[in-house]
Protein backbone atom coordinates (compact mmCIF):
# COMPACT_ATOMS: atom_id res chain seq x y z
CA UNK A 1 0.00 0.00 0.00
CA UNK A 2 1.45 3.34 -1.02
CA UNK A 3 1.54 6.47 1.09
CA UNK A 4 -1.19 8.00 -1.08
CA UNK A 5 -3.38 4.95 -0.51
CA UNK A 6 -2.93 5.37 3.20
CA UNK A 7 -3.97 9.03 3.12
CA UNK A 8 -7.14 8.21 1.18
CA UNK A 9 -8.03 5.49 3.71
CA UNK A 10 -7.39 7.53 6.81
CA UNK A 11 -9.96 7.66 9.58
CA UNK A 12 -10.06 9.11 13.05
CA UNK A 13 -8.84 6.34 15.32
CA UNK A 14 -9.45 8.62 18.30
CA UNK A 15 -13.13 8.96 17.43
CA UNK A 16 -13.57 5.18 17.11
CA UNK A 17 -11.70 4.70 20.39
CA UNK A 18 -14.03 7.14 22.19
CA UNK A 19 -17.07 5.33 20.72
CA UNK A 20 -15.72 1.98 21.96
CA UNK A 21 -15.03 3.46 25.38
CA UNK A 22 -18.51 4.97 25.72
CA UNK A 23 -20.29 1.88 24.38
CA UNK A 24 -18.40 -0.32 26.87
CA UNK A 25 -19.50 1.91 29.75
CA UNK A 26 -23.08 1.86 28.49
CA UNK A 27 -22.94 -1.91 28.10
CA UNK A 28 -21.63 -2.50 31.63
CA UNK A 29 -24.24 -0.06 32.98
CA UNK A 30 -26.96 -1.85 31.01
CA UNK A 31 -25.86 -5.24 32.37
CA UNK A 32 -25.71 -4.07 35.99
CA UNK A 33 -28.99 -2.17 35.78
CA UNK A 34 -30.72 -5.10 34.10
CA UNK A 35 -29.69 -7.48 36.87
CA UNK A 36 -30.45 -4.97 39.61
CA UNK A 37 -33.93 -4.07 38.37
CA UNK A 38 -34.71 -7.62 37.15
CA UNK A 39 -35.35 -6.72 33.52
CA UNK A 40 -36.68 -9.50 31.36
CA UNK A 41 -34.13 -11.50 29.37
CA UNK A 42 -35.10 -10.09 25.99
CA UNK A 43 -34.39 -6.52 27.12
CA UNK A 44 -31.23 -7.40 29.03
CA UNK A 45 -29.65 -9.74 26.49
CA UNK A 46 -30.90 -7.74 23.51
CA UNK A 47 -29.25 -4.57 24.79
CA UNK A 48 -26.02 -6.36 25.68
CA UNK A 49 -25.80 -8.05 22.29
CA UNK A 50 -26.55 -4.75 20.54
CA UNK A 51 -23.63 -3.02 22.28
CA UNK A 52 -21.30 -6.02 21.83
CA UNK A 53 -21.95 -6.36 18.11
CA UNK A 54 -21.78 -2.60 17.61
CA UNK A 55 -18.32 -2.55 19.19
CA UNK A 56 -17.24 -5.63 17.23
CA UNK A 57 -18.45 -4.01 14.02
CA UNK A 58 -16.47 -0.81 14.72
CA UNK A 59 -13.30 -2.80 15.44
CA UNK A 60 -13.67 -4.95 12.31
CA UNK A 61 -14.65 -2.13 9.95
CA UNK A 62 -12.20 0.55 11.09
CA UNK A 63 -9.40 -0.90 13.24
CA UNK A 64 -9.08 -3.97 10.99
CA UNK A 65 -9.58 -1.83 7.85
CA UNK A 66 -12.28 -4.15 6.51
CA UNK A 67 -14.09 -1.12 5.11
CA UNK A 68 -11.09 -0.35 2.90
CA UNK A 69 -10.29 -3.90 1.76
CA UNK A 70 -11.12 -5.38 -1.63
CA UNK A 71 -13.40 -8.27 -2.52
CA UNK A 72 -10.79 -10.96 -1.83
CA UNK A 73 -10.42 -10.17 1.87
CA UNK A 74 -14.15 -9.56 2.30
CA UNK A 75 -14.98 -12.86 0.63
CA UNK A 76 -12.71 -14.62 3.13
CA UNK A 77 -14.36 -13.25 6.25
CA UNK A 78 -17.97 -12.43 5.30
CA UNK A 79 -19.18 -16.06 4.98
CA UNK A 80 -18.24 -16.79 8.59
CA UNK A 81 -21.34 -15.18 10.19
CA UNK A 82 -23.55 -17.33 7.95
CA UNK A 83 -21.58 -20.45 8.88
CA UNK A 84 -22.00 -19.53 12.53
CA UNK A 85 -25.75 -19.25 12.01
CA UNK A 86 -25.70 -22.74 10.48
CA UNK A 87 -23.88 -24.12 13.55
CA UNK A 88 -26.34 -22.50 15.93
CA UNK A 89 -29.26 -23.58 13.78
CA UNK A 90 -28.14 -27.19 14.00
CA UNK A 91 -27.44 -27.31 17.71
CA UNK A 92 -30.24 -25.18 19.10
CA UNK A 93 -32.97 -27.80 18.58
CA UNK A 94 -30.84 -30.13 20.68
CA UNK A 95 -30.42 -27.62 23.44
CA UNK A 96 -31.69 -29.31 25.89
CA UNK A 97 -32.82 -32.05 27.76
CA UNK A 98 -36.15 -30.35 27.34
CA UNK A 99 -37.73 -33.73 26.66
CA UNK A 100 -36.02 -35.46 29.55
CA UNK A 101 -33.71 -37.70 27.54
CA UNK A 102 -30.93 -37.34 30.10
CA UNK A 103 -31.05 -38.81 33.58
CA UNK A 104 -29.92 -35.52 35.09
CA UNK A 105 -30.03 -32.06 33.50
CA UNK A 106 -26.93 -30.50 31.94
CA UNK A 107 -24.82 -28.94 34.68
CA UNK A 108 -25.73 -31.45 37.37
CA UNK A 109 -22.92 -32.20 39.78
CA UNK A 110 -22.13 -34.86 42.35
CA UNK A 111 -21.73 -33.66 45.92
CA UNK A 112 -18.58 -35.49 47.11
CA UNK A 113 -19.70 -35.26 50.77
CA UNK A 114 -23.29 -36.46 50.61
CA UNK A 115 -23.02 -38.42 47.36
CA UNK A 116 -26.21 -36.78 46.12
CA UNK A 117 -26.68 -35.27 42.69
CA UNK A 118 -27.19 -31.51 42.73
CA UNK A 119 -29.28 -30.63 39.70
CA UNK A 120 -29.28 -26.89 40.23
CA UNK A 121 -25.87 -25.23 40.10
CA UNK A 122 -27.06 -22.35 42.26
CA UNK A 123 -27.43 -24.84 45.12
CA UNK A 124 -23.81 -25.97 44.73
CA UNK A 125 -20.65 -23.92 44.91
CA UNK A 126 -20.77 -20.45 46.49
CA UNK A 127 -17.94 -17.94 46.99
CA UNK A 128 -16.56 -17.90 50.57
CA UNK A 129 -17.89 -14.40 51.32
CA UNK A 130 -21.38 -15.65 50.39
CA UNK A 131 -21.24 -18.35 53.08
CA UNK A 132 -19.83 -15.91 55.65
CA UNK A 133 -22.69 -13.51 54.96
CA UNK A 134 -25.20 -16.35 55.31
CA UNK A 135 -23.64 -17.41 58.63
CA UNK A 136 -23.75 -13.82 59.93
CA UNK A 137 -27.49 -13.76 59.30
CA UNK B 1 19.06 -38.66 -6.47
CA UNK B 2 19.22 -38.18 -10.20
CA UNK B 3 22.06 -36.30 -11.79
CA UNK B 4 19.70 -33.59 -13.04
CA UNK B 5 18.56 -32.79 -9.50
CA UNK B 6 22.05 -33.05 -8.03
CA UNK B 7 23.46 -30.58 -10.50
CA UNK B 8 20.54 -28.15 -10.37
CA UNK B 9 21.65 -24.65 -9.49
CA UNK B 10 18.78 -22.12 -9.08
CA UNK B 11 21.06 -19.18 -9.73
CA UNK B 12 21.97 -20.58 -13.12
CA UNK B 13 18.93 -22.61 -14.11
CA UNK B 14 16.01 -20.49 -12.87
CA UNK B 15 16.34 -17.96 -15.61
CA UNK B 16 16.61 -20.70 -18.21
CA UNK B 17 13.94 -23.22 -19.11
CA UNK B 18 13.10 -24.53 -15.62
CA UNK B 19 11.24 -21.48 -14.32
CA UNK B 20 9.80 -19.13 -16.90
CA UNK B 21 9.58 -15.55 -15.68
CA UNK B 22 6.09 -14.11 -16.00
CA UNK B 23 5.44 -10.40 -16.34
CA UNK B 24 2.33 -10.65 -14.18
CA UNK B 25 1.52 -11.78 -10.64
CA UNK B 26 -0.50 -14.99 -10.70
CA UNK B 27 -1.58 -14.57 -7.06
CA UNK B 28 -4.75 -12.95 -5.70
CA UNK B 29 -5.03 -9.14 -5.92
CA UNK B 30 -3.92 -8.71 -2.31
CA UNK B 31 -0.63 -9.25 -0.51
CA UNK B 32 -0.05 -12.93 0.23
CA UNK B 33 0.56 -12.24 3.91
CA UNK B 34 -2.71 -10.36 4.24
CA UNK B 35 -4.58 -13.11 2.38
CA UNK B 36 -3.08 -15.68 4.75
CA UNK B 37 -3.84 -13.76 7.95
CA UNK B 38 -7.47 -13.16 6.95
CA UNK B 39 -7.86 -16.83 6.08
CA UNK B 40 -6.37 -17.69 9.47
CA UNK B 41 -8.68 -15.22 11.21
CA UNK B 42 -11.67 -16.80 9.47
CA UNK B 43 -10.71 -20.15 11.01
CA UNK B 44 -10.29 -18.42 14.36
CA UNK B 45 -13.79 -16.95 14.06
CA UNK B 46 -15.14 -20.46 13.60
CA UNK B 47 -13.05 -21.75 16.51
CA UNK B 48 -14.38 -19.19 18.97
CA UNK B 49 -17.88 -19.60 17.53
CA UNK B 50 -17.63 -23.27 18.43
CA UNK B 51 -16.68 -22.40 22.00
CA UNK B 52 -19.41 -19.78 22.35
CA UNK B 53 -21.93 -22.08 20.67
CA UNK B 54 -21.10 -24.88 23.10
CA UNK B 55 -21.48 -22.43 25.97
CA UNK B 56 -24.91 -21.31 24.75
CA UNK B 57 -26.07 -24.90 24.31
CA UNK B 58 -24.84 -25.95 27.75
CA UNK B 59 -26.24 -22.88 29.45
CA UNK B 60 -29.60 -23.21 27.70
CA UNK B 61 -29.78 -26.88 28.58
CA UNK B 62 -28.90 -26.44 32.24
CA UNK B 63 -31.81 -26.47 34.64
CA UNK B 64 -30.36 -23.35 36.28
CA UNK B 65 -27.35 -21.12 35.77
CA UNK B 66 -25.65 -18.95 38.40
CA UNK B 67 -25.63 -15.19 37.97
CA UNK B 68 -22.13 -14.42 36.59
CA UNK B 69 -22.10 -11.07 38.40
CA UNK B 70 -22.32 -12.88 41.74
CA UNK B 71 -19.38 -15.15 40.94
CA UNK B 72 -17.09 -12.90 38.89
CA UNK B 73 -15.48 -9.51 39.49
CA UNK B 74 -17.20 -7.52 36.73
CA UNK B 75 -15.60 -4.21 37.78
CA UNK B 76 -12.04 -5.50 37.41
CA UNK B 77 -12.83 -7.19 34.12
CA UNK B 78 -14.59 -4.08 32.79
CA UNK B 79 -11.37 -2.19 33.51
CA UNK B 80 -9.45 -4.95 31.73
CA UNK B 81 -11.75 -4.53 28.74
CA UNK B 82 -10.84 -0.84 28.63
CA UNK B 83 -7.17 -1.84 28.74
CA UNK B 84 -7.54 -4.12 25.71
CA UNK B 85 -9.60 -1.60 23.74
CA UNK B 86 -6.98 1.06 24.51
CA UNK B 87 -4.19 -1.25 23.35
CA UNK B 88 -6.12 -1.82 20.11
CA UNK B 89 -6.25 1.95 19.54
CA UNK B 90 -2.51 2.19 20.31
CA UNK B 91 -1.93 -0.49 17.67
CA UNK B 92 -3.73 1.65 15.11
CA UNK B 93 -1.41 4.54 16.02
CA UNK B 94 1.59 2.24 15.53
CA UNK B 95 0.31 1.23 12.09
CA UNK B 96 -0.23 4.88 11.12
CA UNK B 97 3.34 5.60 12.22
CA UNK B 98 4.65 2.69 10.16
CA UNK B 99 2.88 3.96 7.04
CA UNK B 100 4.64 7.29 7.51
CA UNK B 101 7.99 5.52 7.91
CA UNK B 102 8.23 6.90 11.45
CA UNK B 103 10.49 4.34 13.18
CA UNK B 104 10.39 6.06 16.55
CA UNK B 105 6.63 6.35 16.32
CA UNK B 106 6.33 2.59 15.70
CA UNK B 107 8.57 1.84 18.67
CA UNK B 108 6.63 4.20 20.94
CA UNK B 109 3.07 3.18 20.04
CA UNK B 110 3.88 -0.51 19.63
CA UNK B 111 5.70 -0.49 22.97
CA UNK B 112 2.59 0.92 24.65
CA UNK B 113 0.46 -1.69 22.88
CA UNK B 114 2.68 -4.45 24.26
CA UNK B 115 2.42 -2.95 27.74
CA UNK B 116 -1.37 -2.87 27.42
CA UNK B 117 -1.48 -6.51 26.35
CA UNK B 118 0.84 -7.51 29.18
CA UNK B 119 -1.32 -5.63 31.68
CA UNK B 120 -4.42 -7.42 30.39
CA UNK B 121 -2.79 -10.83 30.85
CA UNK B 122 -1.50 -9.86 34.30
CA UNK B 123 -4.97 -8.82 35.46
CA UNK B 124 -6.46 -12.03 34.07
CA UNK B 125 -3.83 -14.11 35.91
CA UNK B 126 -4.63 -12.15 39.09
CA UNK B 127 -8.33 -12.90 38.59
CA UNK B 128 -7.57 -16.61 38.10
CA UNK B 129 -5.43 -16.71 41.27
CA UNK B 130 -8.20 -15.07 43.29
CA UNK B 131 -10.81 -17.48 41.97
CA UNK B 132 -8.66 -20.57 42.49
CA UNK B 133 -7.90 -19.36 46.01
CA UNK B 134 -11.68 -19.31 46.65
CA UNK B 135 -11.97 -22.85 45.34
CA UNK B 136 -13.44 -21.90 41.97
CA UNK B 137 -11.56 -24.42 39.83
CA UNK B 138 -12.69 -25.79 36.45
CA UNK B 139 -14.03 -29.13 37.71
CA UNK B 140 -16.31 -27.58 40.36
CA UNK B 141 -19.22 -27.15 37.97
CA UNK B 142 -20.17 -26.36 34.39
CA UNK B 143 -20.11 -22.61 34.96
CA UNK B 144 -16.45 -22.67 35.91
CA UNK B 145 -15.35 -25.18 33.27
CA UNK B 146 -16.89 -23.10 30.47
CA UNK B 147 -15.54 -19.90 32.04
CA UNK B 148 -11.95 -21.18 32.17
CA UNK B 149 -12.10 -22.75 28.71
CA UNK B 150 -13.32 -19.59 26.98
CA UNK B 151 -11.30 -17.01 28.87
CA UNK B 152 -8.27 -19.32 28.94
CA UNK B 153 -8.20 -19.82 25.19
CA UNK B 154 -8.65 -16.10 24.67
CA UNK B 155 -5.89 -15.35 27.19
CA UNK B 156 -3.54 -17.70 25.36
CA UNK B 157 -4.30 -15.78 22.17
CA UNK B 158 -3.40 -12.54 23.95
CA UNK B 159 -0.09 -14.07 25.09
CA UNK B 160 0.68 -15.12 21.50
CA UNK B 161 -0.23 -11.61 20.36
CA UNK B 162 2.10 -9.99 22.90
CA UNK B 163 4.95 -12.27 21.74
CA UNK B 164 4.21 -11.47 18.09
CA UNK B 165 4.09 -7.71 18.76
CA UNK B 166 7.36 -7.95 20.68
CA UNK B 167 9.03 -9.62 17.68
CA UNK B 168 7.67 -6.83 15.44
CA UNK B 169 8.96 -4.23 17.91
CA UNK B 170 12.49 -5.66 17.69
CA UNK B 171 12.27 -5.75 13.90
CA UNK B 172 11.22 -2.11 13.95
CA UNK B 173 14.16 -1.38 16.24
CA UNK B 174 16.42 -2.97 13.63
CA UNK B 175 14.90 -0.67 10.98
CA UNK B 176 13.16 -3.42 9.02
CA UNK B 177 10.01 -1.36 8.30
CA UNK B 178 9.68 1.59 5.97
CA UNK B 179 6.81 3.67 4.61
CA UNK B 180 6.55 1.24 1.67
CA UNK B 181 7.35 -1.97 3.54
CA UNK B 182 5.26 -2.26 6.70
CA UNK B 183 3.17 -5.36 6.10
CA UNK B 184 4.65 -7.04 9.17
CA UNK B 185 3.19 -4.35 11.42
CA UNK B 186 -0.18 -4.52 9.66
CA UNK B 187 -0.48 -8.32 9.98
CA UNK B 188 0.38 -8.31 13.68
CA UNK B 189 -2.13 -5.47 14.10
CA UNK B 190 -4.91 -7.43 12.39
CA UNK B 191 -4.35 -10.33 14.77
CA UNK B 192 -4.31 -7.97 17.75
CA UNK B 193 -7.57 -6.27 16.76
CA UNK B 194 -9.16 -9.68 16.27
CA UNK B 195 -8.16 -10.67 19.82
CA UNK B 196 -9.76 -7.43 21.00
CA UNK B 197 -12.93 -8.11 19.01
CA UNK B 198 -13.27 -11.61 20.47
CA UNK B 199 -12.87 -10.25 23.99
CA UNK B 200 -15.64 -7.68 23.41
CA UNK B 201 -18.03 -10.57 22.71
CA UNK B 202 -16.68 -12.89 25.42
CA UNK B 203 -16.88 -10.19 28.07
CA UNK B 204 -20.54 -9.65 27.24
CA UNK B 205 -21.47 -13.31 27.10
CA UNK B 206 -19.44 -14.61 30.05
CA UNK B 207 -19.56 -11.68 32.50
CA UNK B 208 -22.71 -9.70 31.78
CA UNK B 209 -25.29 -12.21 30.52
Amino acid sequence: MSHDDHDSKHFSAERIFVFLFVFTMLEVGWGLAGKHFHWNRVSLWGGLLFFAFLKGWLIAIYFMHLKFEGWVVKSLILPTPFLIMVIFGYVMPDVANKEGHLIHPIGSELDPVTGKVIEHMEQGWHPPHHEEAAAAH
Amino acid sequence: MSEAIATYDPAVDAAAHHHPIYDYDSGPPVERGKFAIWLFLATEVMFFSGLIGAYIVLRSGASSWPDPQERLAVDITAFNTFVLITSSWLMVKALFASKKGDRNGILFWLGLTILGGSLFVSIQVYEYIQLIHEGAVPHVDLFWSTFYIMTGFHGSHVVVGVIWLTVVWFKALAGRYTARNNLGVELAGLYWHFVDLVWVLLFTIVYLF
